[in-house]
């Protein structure tokens, strides 16, 4: 069944034909596992706040329906986002369930609600595939980061960081990235802090520019077919997430597939009910967060699809 | 196409009943809400405002009780104290992260709360009377601060610490002066919620004291340099 879009959905407010993606892979599939969290920042491009529930929790069947459904179209790793996914009852048994097929990377504040699981989580390393965590460190000041995170939560989230790392999992960190910011520097004020948390200098950094709250319509340039062939090369276009990935988020009671992890504010991007309906479904770079892709390169995915090519993973 | 919240329900006032000048028992009707104790509701004072606040009713009870601190300057807190029976409150589905029932047949628990920090505490008691803690620790600034101070003392190992008055009967000082009591072990799990300075600091005691992590939870209600 096609799906019905707005009217803005084709073509630009100049009428130009609208920029987009025709997605290729299924290598990553993301789940949201709802927006409530047990933080309140201002910045949330969620929204996300304690008992939020723009998107509501994902259970278990829901999550066990799309696992078994990515297998089986050849996904490579399974992510999580939320809010805070360890707000979510059911994300234990969630994540225990997805490990025994695919790697899986969990986003996380790594504050309360996975500080009072991590016995939990410790078993999690004797699961057939490996579990990565991204914590998100905002600045590399710990009063910058508490001053919209809440007291002490710097020094909670390095600290479970690096609790992580020597438990065996991987790790990372996500960050934002003011404009015009020097970001070389940026990323080498870090390394006392992940000295102290004992975990290695490399460590894989994610930046994030401004996103907004949803809902929000901020001037943005609009992205015309033309600028995806003028302005970007082909390996660029396959480096948009929503060439490689998926994400399932639950509102009102229904789970939908939407084109990536940055745009479950819009309707129109709901590609459907199953991966097979949306896994070809041609995604339109409407969003305002389109923009930070098309300008930024931004993905919340670590490597991209790279290593989904070199792999040499059939077309969807 | 934005997509619209929902799911938040409407509940109704039952009573307020005020402790001190800052302190209240706010009391909804309970609708069909089912919790586990250590739940809290987020409630709302319009569309944009909510906290979170952790139920202090048992699972079996009519209503739903909230033990509630007003915040100087809080918008949420001061709003609730001036409900009257009858009025609607809107409140989000149950949720938490702390979940002090949650210790298997094999392990015990000890509770640590200060000021409005019971009230987690105080629903798992009246939920499962029968698996009571093997210490509960409870610490406030003044004696008539201390919330349903009978039903805690019926417990076999309750301790109250009133830090700014001396109050008979009761520890002086603060609810860390009690810690070297505390019963230690690899099968005990220790619950703390309230102020982030007591949390940190239990936590570190109970970590020299070869507690591992896993088994310390915690739950912050409230920052130490805000009520200053």
């Amino acid at each position: 069944m096609p799906m019905k879009h707005a009217d803005n959905w084709l073509v630009t407010s100049k009428d130009e034909k609208r920029g987009y993606i025709q997605p290729q892979l299924l290598h990553e599939f993301w789940f949201h596992t709802g927006t409530s969290c047990n933080l309140r920042c201002p910045f949330c491009l969620e929204g996300s706040k304690p008992g939020d529930d723009r998107l509501q929790f994902i259970t278990l069947d829901d999550a066990i329906r799309f696992i078994d459904e990515a297998v089986a179209l050849g996904v490579n790793k399974f992510s999580f986002t939320g809010g805070e996914p360890f707000v979510n009852p059911h994300f234990t048994e969630i994540l225990d369930y997805a490990l025994n097929f695919k790697p899986c990377l969990v986003l996380t504040n790594a504050t309360e609600p996975l500080m009072n699981q991590f016995a939990r989580v410790k078993e999690f390393n004797s699961k057939p595939h490996p579990l990565n965590f991204r914590i998100s460190l905002d600045h590399p000041d710990p009063a910058k980061h508490d001053e919209s995170r809440g007291k002490g939560n710097f020094k909670k989230a390095l600290d479970t960081l690096g609790r992580l790392y020597h438990a065996g999992f991987g790790v990372s960190i996500a960050r934002l990235m003011p404009a015009g910011e020097n970001s070389i520097a940026v990323d080498r004020a870090y390394e006392p802090f992940f000295r102290q948390a004992g975990v290695p200098l490399d460590i894989t950094i994610i930046k994030f520019p401004e996103f907004y709250k949803p809902g929000s319509l901020p001037e943005v340039p609009e992205i015309t077919e033309d600028c995806m062939t003028r302005y970007l090369s082909e390996s660029q276009r396959d480096g948009f997430m929503c060439n490689y990935s998926k994400m399932i988020v639950k509102q009102n009671g229904q789970c939908g597939v939407y084109a990536c992890t940055l745009v479950d504010d819009d309707a129109d991007y709901n590609l459907g009910n199953t991966l097979n309906q949306a896994i070809t479904e041609r995604v339109r770079l409407k969003h305002h967060r389109c923009y930070s892709c098309f300008a930024f390169g931004a993905s919340c995915s670590e490597g991209g699809c790279e290593d989904a090519k070199e792999e040499g993973q059939a077309s969807a | 196409m934005i997509v619209e919240r929902f799911f938040m329900q409407t509940l109704k006032v039952r009573k307020i009943v005020h402790h001190t000048a800052e302190l209240f028992e706010l009391q909804l009707e309970r609708g069909d809400i089912r919790f586990k104790p250590g739940n809290c509701l987020a409630l709302c004072k319009d569309q944009v405002e909510s906290r979170p606040y952790s139920i202090s009713s048992g699972v079996t009870e009519e209503l739903l009780r909230f033990l509630i601190r007003i915040i100087p300057h809080g918008e949420v807190s001061s709003w609730l104290a001036k409900r009257q029976p009858g009025d609607e409150v809107r409140a989000s589905e149950p949720f938490g992260w702390f979940r002090p029932e949650q210790v298997k047949p094999e392990q015990d628990s000890v509770f640590i709360a200060t000021g409005t920090g019971i009230a987690p505490f105080l629903s798992t008691l009246r939920s499962s009377p029968e698996r009571p803690p093997l210490a509960c620790l409870y610490g406030v600034s003044l004696a008539k601060e201390a919330f349903a101070l009978e039903e805690l003392e019926s417990l076999a190992n309750f301790q109250l610490a009133v830090s700014r008055d001396a109050a008979e009967n009761h520890f002086h000082g603060r609810v860390t002066g009690l810690l070297t009591q505390l019963p230690l072990g690899p099968q005990i799990h220790y619950y703390l919620c309230g102020l982030d300075d007591m949390i940190d600091e239990v936590s570190e005691w109970l970590e020299l004291h070869n507690i591992d992590y896993t088994q310390i939870h915690r739950e912050v209600f409230f920052y130490a340099d805000e009520a200053r």
